[in-house]
C-alpha cells in the first residue's frame, strides 16, 4: 500500500516535469497555426471554389451554366450576346457551371471574402461578373500548411497568392452543329431565330439548311429547340 | 527663499551620480528654478522611492507585464494574443490602452455599496504598496536606510490582503463577499511558510539588514538554501492570487472575487494591486535569493547601477514565473489549504533549519 503510493508520488512528480517542459517548448517555439487573415492569407488550391468570373471574350452564350445550375441562381442577361449574371443570393458555390463551361470562359476565383451592403446588391448583372474581380488586399504574405510526422507547421512565403486562376482551357474537341436528317425537317427556322451567331441560314434553291462551321461555336442552343430533333452537334476533325 | 537655498543644500548633499548625464544636469542647474526639480529627481531617497526601484518603474512594469503575461499565455495556448494596438511591436501598449479607456470610463457606485470605503478603498490600497518601497536598498540607493529593512518590508507588505479584504466588505455583493473570504482563507495559508522562508534566510545572512544580506550572497541564496526559495516562490504565488491558487479572484466562478463590483479607473487602480504585489516581492525575492544588486558595474552608469541590476533581475524573475499562469489549473480552496499547511509549512521549516544550521553563529 505505501510502496503504491509513493509510486504514485513519483508519477505526479514526473507530470509535474513534463508539464514545465512542454510549456517552455511552447514558450519558445509555439505550434500554432494561426494565420493572421488580413495581412496574410492561406494558400488555395487552384479548384478552390469562391467567387465566379466570366470571361467575356471567351463565352460562346450556350446557357450551360444556367441549365445546370442547381439553385437556379444564374440569370442570362442579353446584351450583344447573351451572358450570365448571378446571383449571390441563391448561389450555393457548387461550381456546376465552371465545370459544365465547353470553353472555359467561367472561372473559379480563390476569393472568399466578399460583403455586400444590400441585398439587391448581391445580384450581379452580367456587366458586373464579367468584369475581373477588384479586391482590396491587405495581405503581403501567403501562409501554406505543412504537415509531416511531427505535425502541423506552417510555411510562410512573401509573396501575393493570384486570386483569380488561370485554368487551362477544357479538354473538349471543337464541335459544331449538324443536320443529321434533313428529310425530317420542318422548316420551322426555329434553329435561324435562336442561332446566337447567325451560323445557320435557309438555303431557298436548294430547299436546306446551310450552316456555316466557321462560325457555329457549337454552343448547342439550335439541338436543344429543334422540335423534330434532326440536329446534333458533331466533332471537327 | 532662505528656505529654497537650505532646499537646494539638502538635494545637493545627498544626488545620484550618474556620469553619463553628467554634463546635462550640470547644464541644468544653472537654470533657476529649474534647478530645484533637477536637484529633487536626483536626491537619493526621492530617487529610490519615486523613480528606480519606485514609481515609474512600477508604471512601466506594468505595462510590460500586462502585454507580456497574456502574450506568453496566448503563445503557449496557441493563440495570438494582444497584436493590434501598436502593430510594430506586437500589440506592446494594449495596457497602456486598456488604462486609458478605464481613465475615461464612468466609475459605478452602485447603491448597496459602503460609498466612502467603496471609493477610498482602492486608494489606500497604495499605501502599503508604496511604502514598502522607501525601505528597499538599492546600492546606495534608499529611500529610508534601517537594519531592519526586510521585517518591516514583510510587515508592510502583509497589509495588502487586509485593503483586499476591506474592499470586498465595502463592495456588499455576493461575489466580493465570497471572494474576500477566499482571500482570508489563502492568507492564512501563505502567510506564515512565506514569513518563515523569510526568517531562515534572514538566520542564514546573519541580519536583517539587506546590504548584509546583499554583501554575503558571494553565492546566491537560492543555492544556499534551495528549500527556502521553493517556499519562497509558491507563497509568491499564493499571494499575488496567481493562477493555481487564482482561488480569491477565481474569473470563471465569482468573476473578479473581491472586485467584481468595480468599474473604470477604480478597477484599473485595484487590477493592478495583484501586479504591484508580484512585484513587491520579486524585489523580496532578488535580495534575498539573487544577489540583489551585485553585478558587472559599469562606470559610466555610476549610481543607477545597483537600482538597474535590481529591477532586471527582478523582472527576470517574474516574467519566468508568469508562465506557471499558462500550465496549471485551479487548486480547490481545501487543496490550497491543505497544501499550504502541509507541505508548503513542513518545507518552511525544514528551510529554517537549513538557514539556523548554516547561519550558526552569525552567518555565513
Amino acid at each position: 500500500m505505501k510502496a503504491e503510493f509513493k509510486a504514485k508520488k513519483l508519477e505526479i512528480l514526473k507530470m509535474h516535469i513534463d508539464v514545465i517542459r512542454e510549456a517552455f517548448k511552447q514558450a519558445f517555439a509555439p505550434d500554432r497555426v494561426t494565420v493572421e487573415y488580413p495581412r496574410e492569407r492561406k494558400k488555395f488550391p487552384p479548384n478552390f471554389r469562391g467567387l465566379i468570373f466570366c470571361e467575356r471574350e471567351k463565352c460562346i452564350s450556350c446557357f450551360r451554366c444556367a441549365h445546370i445550375c442547381p439553385a437556379n441562381a444564374i440569370q442570362i442577361y442579353f446584351h450583344d450576346k447573351a451572358w450570365p449574371g448571378i446571383d449571390y443570393t441563391k448561389c450555393i458555390f457548387c461550381h456546376f457551371c465552371v465545370d459544365s463551361c465547353p470553353t472555359g470562359a467561367l472561372r473559379a476565383t480563390k476569393i472568399h471574402d466578399v460583403a455586400f451592403a444590400t441585398m439587391d446588391e448581391m445580384k450581379l448583372r452580367a456587366t458586373q461578373t464579367t468584369k475581373p474581380p477588384e479586391v482590396f488586399r491587405e495581405d503581403s504574405v501567403t501562409v501554406d500548411y505543412s504537415v509531416d510526422e511531427r505535425g502541423w507547421s506552417l510555411v510562410r512565403v512573401k509573396e501575393r497568392d493570384e486570386l483569380v486562376v488561370e485554368a487551362p482551357p477544357p479538354r473538349l474537341k471543337r464541335r459544331v452543329s449538324y443536320c443529321a436528317d434533313p428529310e425530317s425537317c420542318l422548316g420551322c427556322r426555329l434553329c435561324v431565330e435562336y442561332c446566337p451567331s447567325d451560323a445557320i441560314s435557309v438555303d431557298r434553291k436548294a430547299n436546306k439548311l446551310r450552316i456555316l462551321e466557321e462560325k457555329c461555336t457549337g454552343c448547342g442552343i439550335c439541338v436543344r429547340n429543334c422540335p423534330m430533333k434532326v440536329l446534333e452537334l458533331r466533332e471537327v476533325r | 527663499m532662505n528656505m529654497l537655498e537650505f532646499a537646494m543644500q539638502v538635494f545637493r548633499a545627498n544626488m545620484m551620480d550618474i556620469p553619463l548625464i553628467n554634463p546635462i544636469v550640470e547644464e541644468l542647474m544653472s537654470v533657476p528654478w529649474l534647478n530645484l526639480v533637477v536637484a529633487l529627481i536626483l536626491w537619493r531617497p526621492f530617487f529610490a522611492v519615486v523613480v528606480m526601484p519606485g514609481l515609474v518603474v512600477i508604471m512601466l512594469y506594468l505595462l510590460y507585464i500586462i502585454w507580456f503575461e497574456r502574450k506568453l499565455t496566448a503563445r503557449i495556448q496557441w493563440r495570438v494574443g494582444p497584436l493590434e494596438v501598436f502593430r510594430p511591436l506586437r500589440g506592446a501598449i494594449q495596457a497602456l490602452a486598456d488604462g486609458l479607456r478605464y481613465f475615461f470610463q464612468e466609475s459605478i457606485v452602485h447603491r448597496e455599496a459602503h460609498r466612502p470605503y467603496f471609493v477610498q478603498l482602492p486608494i489606500l490600497a497604495f499605501i502599503p504598496v508604496l511604502l514598502p518601497i522607501a525601505l528597499i536598498p538599492a546600492g546606495n540607493v534608499v529611500g529610508i536606510k534601517t537594519p531592519y529593512a526586510i521585517p518591516l518590508f514583510i510587515a508592510l507588505l502583509s497589509l495588502i490582503p487586509i485593503t483586499i479584504i476591506a474592499i470586498g466588505w465595502a463592495s456588499n455583493s455576493r461575489f466580493a463577499f465570497i471572494g474576500s473570504v477566499r482571500e482570508a482563507l489563502m492568507y492564512v495559508a501563505y502567510e506564515i511558510p512565506f514569513i518563515i522562508a523569510a526568517i531562515s534566510m534572514i538566520y542564514l545572512y546573519g541580519s536583517a539588514d539587506p546590504y548584509v544580506a546583499v554583501e554575503k550572497q558571494t553565492i546566491p541564496g537560492a543555492l544556499l538554501n534551495p528549500v527556502a526559495c521553493l517556499v519562497f516562490l509558491i507563497s509568491m504565488l499564493m499571494a499575488t492570487s496567481r493562477l493555481p491558487f487564482e482561488i480569491p479572484e477565481a474569473d470563471q466562478e465569482i468573476a473578479f472575487g473581491p472586485f467584481v463590483e468595480y468599474s473604470g479607473m477604480l478597477f484599473g487602480l485595484v487590477m493592478v494591486l495583484a501586479y504591484e504585489k508580484l512585484y513587491l516581492m520579486s524585489l523580496l525575492f532578488t535580495i534575498l535569493f539573487l544577489a540583489g544588486w551585485s553585478g558587472p558595474q559599469l562606470a559610466v552608469l555610476g549610481d543607477i547601477n545597483a537600482p538597474l541590476w535590481l529591477v532586471v533581475k527582478t523582472l527576470i524573475v517574474i516574467s519566468i514565473l508568469s508562465i506557471v499562469r499558462s500550465m496549471y489549473a485551479r487548486y480547490r480552496i481545501d487543496q490550497a489549504l491543505r497544501f499550504g499547511f502541509s507541505w508548503i509549512l513542513a518545507f518552511s521549516i525544514i528551510a529554517l533549519a537549513i538557514g539556523v544550521v548554516l547561519g550558526y553563529e552569525g552567518g555565513i
